[in-house]
């Protein structure tokens, strides 16, 4: 059987999906980044390949995220695609004529229109992760609450409390001042889910007009208070699909097998988990950009090097992945 | 023997430069122009700016450091409106006060105001008290004065017929356009301040990207001033910034013309009329047309991948689409 590979790696989390060659989705494992990049790749790949035993091989790789050209050289992908694009790609397979995608990652957060079938219009939150994964993350555990467990908590709320959303500094004071009070920690969590949907819907979906079906993806659906809080703000039902939190990585494996249409794979095989990648950087001092370089060394010998503004340092590899 | 001028690359360098190189030239003074931006300046500029400065005024300041130890003066004309009835952003009216107050051991600076907003007001008058400083013939100042305008003019149509400042002024510059010119299959309009969109450091190389992206890059400036102006009048209202009207009415322009593929805004983190002119050109300037617009706000980050991300993105969605028209096209 033979199968493509679809590597996401994010700031939060790295996701890996093996579909058929059918585009169905055989094998996802989700890990927590934790700011290891290469190593959790090295790790997803050893799973993925323990999963499979051998049944089925990988004729496309592809990779998406905020990391993706990190994991593009380490595995050899075949196409090396931003998150947007991945993302949309993915959800109008897994849920066809759907108009609108709410993504919320870890570091960012994203509303992606389609209309028939292609993007016609996207939006990104800007400089601030307000409102993101991340934020969430760190709330909870103010609270000494399981990330897990927010979204069955705060269903339980019957009265959100009101927090303002439009930063995470003061969201946060407001939260604290609030739970001063004696607010109950359900109605607080709630509150702050409402928060976060009143401030995506104002921030990154400003503008946007957003027509049903609408899926909700990316590793913040998996918190069920976030989905009643834009079911409630929207007034129509939002979809979360089955494998929400590996979007990503299904559209990248999904464009892996439109990219080895006409040509072989460039993967180089689940053995590079063993391999010895190390991530080294200099700053050049050529000119007074001082451009921090940045290079990927597999067993002391540089394979891939980005960063420089004039190209002097990634220039000089024959095989170089461009990415300023 | 002759002195020197210093002009900073930053702020309205980008429109200006010509003009005030040639008025230079004819009166015999040596200009120097900073250097262009690298990280260095921009963030001296930042160490000796306030926190709550824009980014542009920022990396001014920078640019201004660059040449004060280099120059006998600096050229920084108080800008306080370039057309009647119209102002420029209050940062560049008060931009010699800050560069005086936050840098020491200053050259004399050159500072006289270029004031068009009342009725019979004259571009002469700030030419006519900055030539005086270095001649005392007014005949050498007037002509100096005709030969600026002529170079403006002949900057204005350089751009009009397609060239980025950058690359006006003569000596056409290809070296930073794409080689295989027969590939830019789409157009893209660029709608900023000219002093953000073509920085190569502070825009990332906004405009080369697109280029090497396949994309021919539309910016407010290769339109003449009154086809702006009469798209700008779609707007319910007049906007006091000229700056900002010239991007306005570069939008609604760009999204009328069926060879204008996308449209991207970039705005300066912290402007107060970029946050506007965002919003208008989103809600008026839009109105009755699908095509995309990507919203970029630019800061003192230096992280690329957000920008790269969101460019690439960008391309994907206006090539996707134009493949879907073209099927529309060829069925119905």
């Amino acid at each position: 059987m033979y199968g493509y590979l679809g590597i996401d790696v994010g700031s939060v989390s790295t996701n890996l999906v093996l579909t058929g060659e059918d585009g169905i989705i055989k094998q996802s494992i989700y890990l927590r980044t934790q700011g290891k990049p290469i190593e959790m790749v090295q790790q997803g790949l050893k799973q993925m390949q323990a999963a499979l035993l051998d049944k089925i091989k990988v004729i496309g790789v592809g990779t998406t995220g905020s990391g993706r050209h990190l994991a593009g050289v380490i595995t050899g992908a075949d196409i090396i695609k931003n998150e947007i694009t991945t993302h949309a790609i993915a959800a109008s397979n897994v849920m066809p004529g759907v108009q609108t995608i709410l993504e919320i990652g870890g570091q960012d957060s994203k509303i992606i229109i389609l209309r028939n079938g292609i993007v016609a219009d996207f939006a990104m939150n800007t400089v601030c992760a307000a409102g993101t994964g991340s934020f969430l993350d760190q709330q909870a555990a103010r609270l000494n609450i399981k990330i897990e467990e927010f979204g069955s908590l705060a269903m339980q709320s019957s009265v959100p409390v009101r927090i303002a959303g439009r930063c995470a500094v003061f969201a946060e004071s407001d939260m604290i001042h609030k739970q001063q009070m004696g607010y109950n920690v359900p109605d607080i969590l709630a509150g702050l889910c409402e928060a976060l949907v009143r401030n995506y819907l104002n921030n990154v979906g400003k503008g946007k007009e957003i027509l049903q079906p609408v899926v909700f993806q990316g590793g913040v659906a998996a918190n069920a208070g976030m989905k009643a809080a834009f079911e409630r703000a929207l007034g129509h039902p939002v979809h979360v699909p089955p494998y929400f939190d590996v979007m990503g990585a299904l559209g990248a494996a999904m464009l892996a097998r439109e990219a080895t249409n006409r040509k072989g794979t460039g993967f180089r095989g689940f053995d590079v988990a063993d391999r010895d990648f190390k991530a080294g950087g200099f700053a050049c001092d050529g000119c007074p950009n001082v451009c921090e370089v940045v290079e990927i060394l597999e067993s002391g010998q540089v394979i891939a090097r980005w960063g420089d503004r004039c190209g002097r340092w990634s220039n000089v590899l024959e095989r170089h992945e461009k990415i300023s | 023997m002759s002195v020197t001028v210093g002009i900073p690359r930053a702020l309205l360098f980008y429109y200006y430069y010509p003009q005030w190189k040639t008025f230079f030239d004819h009166l015999g003074v040596k200009t120097l122009v900073s250097r262009e931006t690298t990280r260095g300046i921009l963030e001296k500029g930042i160490k000796s700016t306030v926190d709550e400065a824009c980014l542009p005024v920022k990396l001014a300041v920078g640019h201004v450091l660059d040449l004060y130890d280099k120059v006998d003066y600096i050229f920084l004309p108080r800008i306080v409106s370039t057309a009647r009835r119209e102002y420029i952003c209050p940062k560049f009216l008060g931009f010699p006060d800050i560069v005086r107050n936050n840098i020491n051991n200053l050259p004399p600076l050159i500072d006289y105001s270029m004031d068009l907003y009342r009725k019979g007001s004259s571009l002469y008058n700030l030419f006519y008290t900055v030539g005086r400083q270095f001649t005392h013939n007014p005949a050498r100042i007037f002509m100096a004065y005709k030969k600026s305008i002529e170079s403006l003019r002949m900057h204005c149509q350089e751009m009009e017929a397609g060239w980025l400042p950058f690359e006006a002024g003569g000596n056409h510059n290809h070296e930073h356009r794409p080689q295989s010119a027969g590939v830019q299959d789409v157009t893209i309009a660029v709608i900023g301040h000219p002093y953000n969109i073509y920085d190569r450091h502070i825009s990332m190389n906004m405009v080369k990207r697109l280029w090497d992206y396949g994309a021919n890059v539309v910016t407010a400036d290769h339109l003449p001033e009154n086809v702006f102006r009469r798209e700008a009048g779609k707007l319910p209202k007049q906007l006091f910034w000229t700056l900002n009207q010239r991007m306005v009415g570069a939008a609604f322009y760009y999204f009328d013309r069926p060879e204008v593929d996308g449209l991207i805004h970039v705005a300066s983190f912290g402007c107060g009329p970029d946050s506007m002119t965002g919003e208008l050109i989103e809600r008026f300037a839009r109105q009755g047309s699908r095509k995309p617009l990507l919203n970029l706000t630019i800061d003192e980050h230096t992280g690329e991948a957000g920008m790269v991300t969101r460019l690439e993105a960008f391309m994907d969605m206006v090539r996707w689409r134009r493949q879907l028209d073209d099927v529309a096209a060829t069925y119905y």
